[in-house]
């Protein structure tokens, strides 16, 4: 059955208070609970991005934090130079173990943050942490490549560093859009959601997001990948026989 | 139109790449090249990761080359020994070639040795064959006539090199040439073929017509024979380090090989001296971008690579 997504926003909504209610002891002791309108991405031929709706509930105190980070990647990142008026590479920088994708929600207003909680939790443009290798010289360098890195991937959709809103319902009830542009990784995501009162935490609650290739794009990825000399004799004789094919129909119908 | 390529891993305009098809695919089939030095770009313009753009450019060529050679084939201007020939000293010299690739991408500076080594080649071509098709055009129209220097460097090779062993005669071609011109030819080129990532037509070409001296008439078609080959073996290697997207390949292979065909026709329309200037036009247009993006202060002085 499908539902328009107003109509799927309330019933999540509804969920959610139910929850509070059979749930109100456990809340107690666990005091933010959350959902997620979908466990999986698939990436088809036609994909072109995923919305997915969070949703959960929290006790009266508290903020809540929600972050929601990429499979880890390498990158290279180079800065061109200029010589003789010729640009070239000139600083070439290895970046291990980054977030593919990271995002941020939260309910604080921004005079009250928390600084070291966020820093520990690596949330927040700040606190980001970049492990860079190669010409790197000083602090400056790293800082220049990281930010430029950040500003890229916002550009890209990849990133958004400038903490979103969660929107709430009520006082209790909260609700968050996560967007993937149409270019993600595939891998494992996770969304983290922090509960944060006066600059501790209070709970913690971690849901996963697989994104991954299904159907006839999955087929061809694990094929090239597992097979690839089929995949190669493959992809040289469909030229051979299409440029063949071509010429044949040509020369059938348009005469020589 | 978008549909998400699965190799490349990010979703293109169909439409876009449809178009480029039948563009490459046209340039190749009328001027006997593979059309790899055009494509290439194209494809890295739109957005496709160079290391799969140049894979894919060069299945591409097997399909555009192999719809156009059968055209010449069937007209008898392909001279299948010569391009033999040609096959074995282009293999022996992009093997050479990877090597040099492979040390200069560890610099990190093979974007740059690229675009100087199209900038130099492109242009010195380019302009050569300018010169010679506007004195041919000239001379065909006006009946102006230069001197020809008998003691060019390449009158002085030619002569050298009829005193070398191995003297083979080529039919087809209507020459007698020691095996090595055409060998060491084809083997130098092959360097070139694998730093550039491209078939190596338009190199070629003018080293058939200048230093080969082979009949005019089956200059293209031999040509299109062992691009074949080249780019068979290209795409192999790149198959194999899994930069080939077969849809991608797919949809650019469809459209260049129809757009080959009407290339190939429209080439017999017209006479050669005019083809060579476009070709000569076209060859000194890509150069300039080149020099120009050379020199111009990039867009984003960062460059991010995304490693798999």
């Amino acid at each position: 059955m499908t539902l328009p997504r107003f109509d799927k926003t309330i019933l999540l909504c509804l969920l959610t208070a139910l929850l509070t209610l059979f749930f109100s002891k456990k809340l107690l002791a666990n005091p933010i609970i959350s959902g997620i309108s979908a466990n999986e991405i698939e990436i088809d031929t036609s994909f072109k991005g995923a919305k997915i709706l969070l949703f959960g509930a929290k006790g009266y105190v508290g903020n809540v934090v929600v972050a929601v980070r990429g499979p880890k990647k390498d990158f290279i990142i180079t800065k061109k130079d200029r010589i003789f008026g010729v640009w070239y590479n000139g600083k070439r920088v290895n970046l291990r173990d980054s977030y593919s994708y990271y995002s941020l929600f939260s309910t604080f207003s921004d005079q009250k943050l928390p600084e070291q909680l966020l820093s520990d939790l690596e949330l927040g443009k700040d606190n980001l942490s970049f492990n860079f290798y190669g010409d790197i010289e000083n602090k400056n360098d790293s800082e220049d490549f990281k930010l430029y890195f950040i500003d890229k991937l916002e550009q890209e959709k990849l990133y958004s560093t400038n903490v979103k809103k969660v929107s709430f319902l009520n006082e209790t009830l909260f609700k968050v859009m996560l967007e993937f542009p149409k270019t993600i990784s595939r891998g494992t995501y996770s969304v983290d959601i922090y509960l944060i009162d006066d600059g501790s935490l209070i709970s913690y609650q971690s849901i996963p997001i697989y994104v991954k290739q299904t159907g006839i794009s999955a087929k061809i990825f694990d094929f090239a990948h597992k097979e690839s000399f089929l995949y190669a004799v493959l992809s040289i004789s469909i030229a051979l026989f299409v440029g063949w094919f071509t010429n044949f129909c040509f020369c059938r119908f348009f005469g020589q | 139109m978008q549909i998400y390529l699965p190799v490349a891993e990010i979703p293109i305009n169909i439409i876009v790449i449809l178009i480029f098809g039948l563009m490459t695919g046209f340039i190749a089939g009328m001027f006997g090249i593979g059309g790899g030095f055009l494509a290439t770009p194209l494809l890295i313009f739109v957005g496709i990761p160079p290391a799969i753009a140049v894979a894919t450019s060069t299945n591409q060529i097997i399909a555009s080359s192999t719809s156009g050679l059968l055209v010449h084939l069937r007209k008898g201007n392909v001279d299948i020994k010569m391009g033999l020939v040609l096959v074995c000293g282009g293999f022996v010299g992009s093997f050479f070639g990877m090597f040099i690739f492979k040390a200069l991408q560890k610099t990190g500076q093979i974007d740059i040795a690229v675009s100087i080594i199209y900038v130099v080649f492109l242009g010195a071509i380019g302009i050569n064959m300018m010169i010679s098709s506007i004195k041919e055009l000239l001379q065909k129209k006006y009946g102006i006539t230069w001197e020809k220097k008998k003691d060019s460097r390449i009158t002085k090779f030619i002569a050298r090199a009829k005193k070398w062993p191995l003297q083979v005669n080529f039919p087809c071609s209507k020459i007698k040439v020691s095996i090595f011109v055409p060998l060491i030819l084809s083997m130098l080129i092959g360097v070139l073929v694998s730093l550039m990532g491209i078939g190596g037509g338009f190199l070629m070409i003018p080293a058939m017509i200048s230093i080969l001296k082979m009949r005019p008439q089956v200059v293209i078609g031999t040509s299109l024979f062992q691009i074949i080959f080249i780019a068979a073996n290209a795409t192999f290697l790149q198959a194999l380090s899994n930069n080939l997207d077969i849809v991608l390949a797919i949809f650019m292979i469809f459209t260049s090989a129809i757009g080959s065909q009407i290339g190939t026709k429209t080439s017999y329309k017209i006479d050669s001296e005019s083809l060579r200037s476009f070709l000569a036009l076209l060859i000194l247009a890509v150069c300039t971008k080149m020099l120009i993006s050379l020199f111009s202060k990039p867009e984003s002085l960062y460059a991010i690579e995304f490693i798999k």
